[in-house]
């Protein structure tokens, strides 16, 4: 049966009321805002024994992770596109809208990496001057990755992540654009400039992420090097990205929105992405350990050995646990994922795995060069208000961008198949 | 033959019933006729079409299967397997320190572990449905009828089979009439 669905595709059901969720969001930015700022403050005065060091890592943190949603939703677009799906025109603008604050993630990001070069490398040893000479560094300065600066500047490092910005802002803007230019004019043919987009742009993507996360992540240790290393954050970043729209969506449905048009088949499977990813993070993760466990290369395992120390071997565990095996068996259950409550909770607890993912593999480096075990707990709320702070600014952004246009792409050529999704038994 | 339902009914001939069979010319009928057969209460009973009918499963009322808890079951039980059998070979009863890693290292396990748990998991989704839904079998009765060869071109088919607790050869004829059924016939065992 063509299951003639006769959802309610009025504006009042398709949109919130025009700038409705401007108030809170800006609130939101402004103290996300301050929350960096005022911790940053503190950072450079050294007061209560942290260091701008701390608070660099810790804010990297947030940063990374807010890029990480944002990356994860760019790719679910894209990956939408590219297969034509159906169901997913009907939660595809909320992923729109996550990716959107692509280049604000950036910005995000950019302050540590700026902060990092004018300061010769307080994480990323290998900016500082004291490292230049270590026969791996030369090395690795061969192939134009940890090339020493040139007139003081890092140029390289400066033009990859130029590069990597236009890519994500051109995608992510084209995307949107795209999408919203079809709920005015009905055009199938933008649904076909999209997917051409998503060709190209799934592997500029592909290529992006992977050297991002090896500029701005592994880089730290400059003596590590894992080539799974761009899979192992997207991975993340993808779980992450399905969690939180899951949140969205859910706060829609709950405050009377959609009905009849996001229902509990989307909701399905969009847990069904979150459980795909926690089990690909898992995948990737612990191979990406093991090998470097198994071939015990001594420049590679020197990563993994000093995280296995407290209080970051604790921490592992808990990720082995929280990341992987607690979702895997609450996903399982058809029940959990069909429920916007329960997607809303494991979104959340996306969300925090993810952070803590990133925590563990940055957060260390900040006690790279000291010989004992350091104590995390004294200094602890600087991490949690710095790692805090873009978190808030990117759910600010997000209730000032969702109401800012229709829920749904309304008129997406897949909407009569999105309408009447059905997993079946 | 029929399962025991304390009655089996034969035909004129004394030929055992297998159930009632009943065409349909459209798929809307046959859904529609699949809901009243659901209304009544049936269990045994099946519907027949050329190709799939979304929706099908609702107007038939079928309930979804066990199968994922036994997948489930076995798939632990697959990797705890796994897990024991390497700990009991690499670090009791023939200790063996390889690469310098200590006996019975956990990393080393996983790749069998998972790999074992997936394994019991097919095996067990495969055989499972091969035993929940009968299959494969030599013959089955509708095959006897030339009507039926229609289920795989253009004709719609529901049979309600005689071990059906509510089955009745008058009701259940009378049942499929009022759904609009274009032809009905016994099907001998």
């Amino acid at each position: 049966m063509s299951a003639a669905v006769h959802a309610d595709l009025s504006d009042s059901n398709l949109t919130l009321a025009h700038g409705s969720g401007r108030g809170l969001g800006m609130g939101l930015i402004v103290a996300g805002a301050l929350c960096a700022l005022a911790t940053a403050g503190a950072a450079f005065s050294g007061a209560g024994g942290i260091s701008l060091k701390q608070w660099l890592a810790a804010y990297h943190v947030g940063a990374m992770s807010v890029l990480a949603m944002c990356l994860g939703s760019l790719f679910f677009i894209m990956a939408f596109h590219l297969t034509n799906a159906g169901w997913a025109s009907a939660i595809r603008r909320q992923f729109e809208n996550v990716a959107s604050f692509l280049p604000f993630a950036f910005l995000l990001v950019l302050p540590t990496l700026v902060i990092e070069v004018m300061t010769h490398g307080k994480l990323f040893l290998w900016l500082s001057h004291d490292m230049a000479g270590d026969p791996l560094l030369e090395h690795k300065k061969v192939f134009f990755y940890l090339n020493q600066p040139i007139g003081g500047l890092p140029v390289f490092f400066i033009i990859r992540a130029v590069l990597y910005v236009l890519i994500w802002t051109y995608l992510s803007r084209r995307l949107c654009k795209l999408s919203r230019q079809q709920d005015e004019s009905g055009d199938i043919a933008l649904s076909a400039q999209a997917r051409r987009t998503s060709a190209w742009g799934m592997l500029a993507f592909a290529l992006s992420v992977a050297f991002a996360s090896f500029d701005w992540l592994m880089s730290m240790d400059f003596k590590f090097f894992s080539t799974m290393w761009g899979v192992y954050y997207f991975s993340g970043a993808a779980f992450s990205a399905a969690g939180l729209v899951a949140i969205v969506l859910a706060r829609l449905v709950g405050a009377g929105k959609l009905r009849g048009v996001v229902t509990s088949e989307h909701f399905h499977d969009l847990g069904k992405l979150m459980f795909t990813f926690t089990v690909f993070w898992a995948y990737i993760a612990f191979f990406q350990y093991f090998l470097i466990w198994y071939s015990n290369i001594p420049e590679e395992t020197a990563f993994y050995v000093y995280r296995n120390n407290e209080p970051w071997k604790s921490m592992g565990v808990f990720l082995m646990l929280g990341h992987f095996v607690v979702p895997f068996l609450i996903l399982l259950f058809r029940p959990v994922k069909k429920s916007p409550a329960a997607l809303t909770f494991m979104g959340l607890w996306a969300i925090i795995v993810q952070v803590v993912d990133i925590y563990w593999v940055v957060r260390p480096m900040v006690h790279a060069t000291e010989d004992h075990a350091p104590s995390l707990t004294p200094t602890l709320w600087l991490d949690v208000l710095a790692i805090t702070a873009p978190l808030l600014v990117l759910a600010g952004y997000l209730f000032v961008r969702v109401s800012a246009s229709c829920l749904v792409a309304r008129r997406d050529p897949w909407m009569p198949e999105a309408l009447s999704h059905r997993n079946y038994v | 033959m029929p399962r025991a339902t304390g009655k089996v009914y034969v035909t004129e001939k004394g030929e055992a019933i297998h159930g009632i069979l009943a065409e349909f010319a459209t798929p809307a009928a046959l859904y529609h006729a699949a809901e009243h057969v659901r209304d009544a209460g049936y269990s045994k009973w099946d519907t027949f079409t050329p190709f799939p009918i979304h929706g099908m499963e609702d107007a038939m009322g079928v309930k979804r299967t066990k199968l994922p808890v036994a997948v489930a079951l076995m798939a632990f039980a697959g990797a705890g397997l796994a897990f024991l059998m390497q700990h009991w070979m690499a670090g009791v009863d023939y200790p063996l320190m390889h690469q310098g890693k200590p006996y019975s290292s956990w990393q080393a396990f996983v790749p069998i572990t998972f790999e074992l748990g997936v394994l019991f998991a097919a095996f067990t989704s495969l055989i499972g449905m091969l035993a929940l839904n009968g299959l494969p079998r030599w013959h089955h009765p509708l095959f006897k009828k030339e009507r039926f060869l229609a289920s795989s071109d253009d004709r719609f088919f529901v049979c309600i089979e005689a071990c059906d607790g509510k089955f009745d050869p008058d009701a259940t004829r009378a049942l499929l009439e009022k759904a609009g059924a274009t032809s009905i016939e016994l099907v001998e065992e």
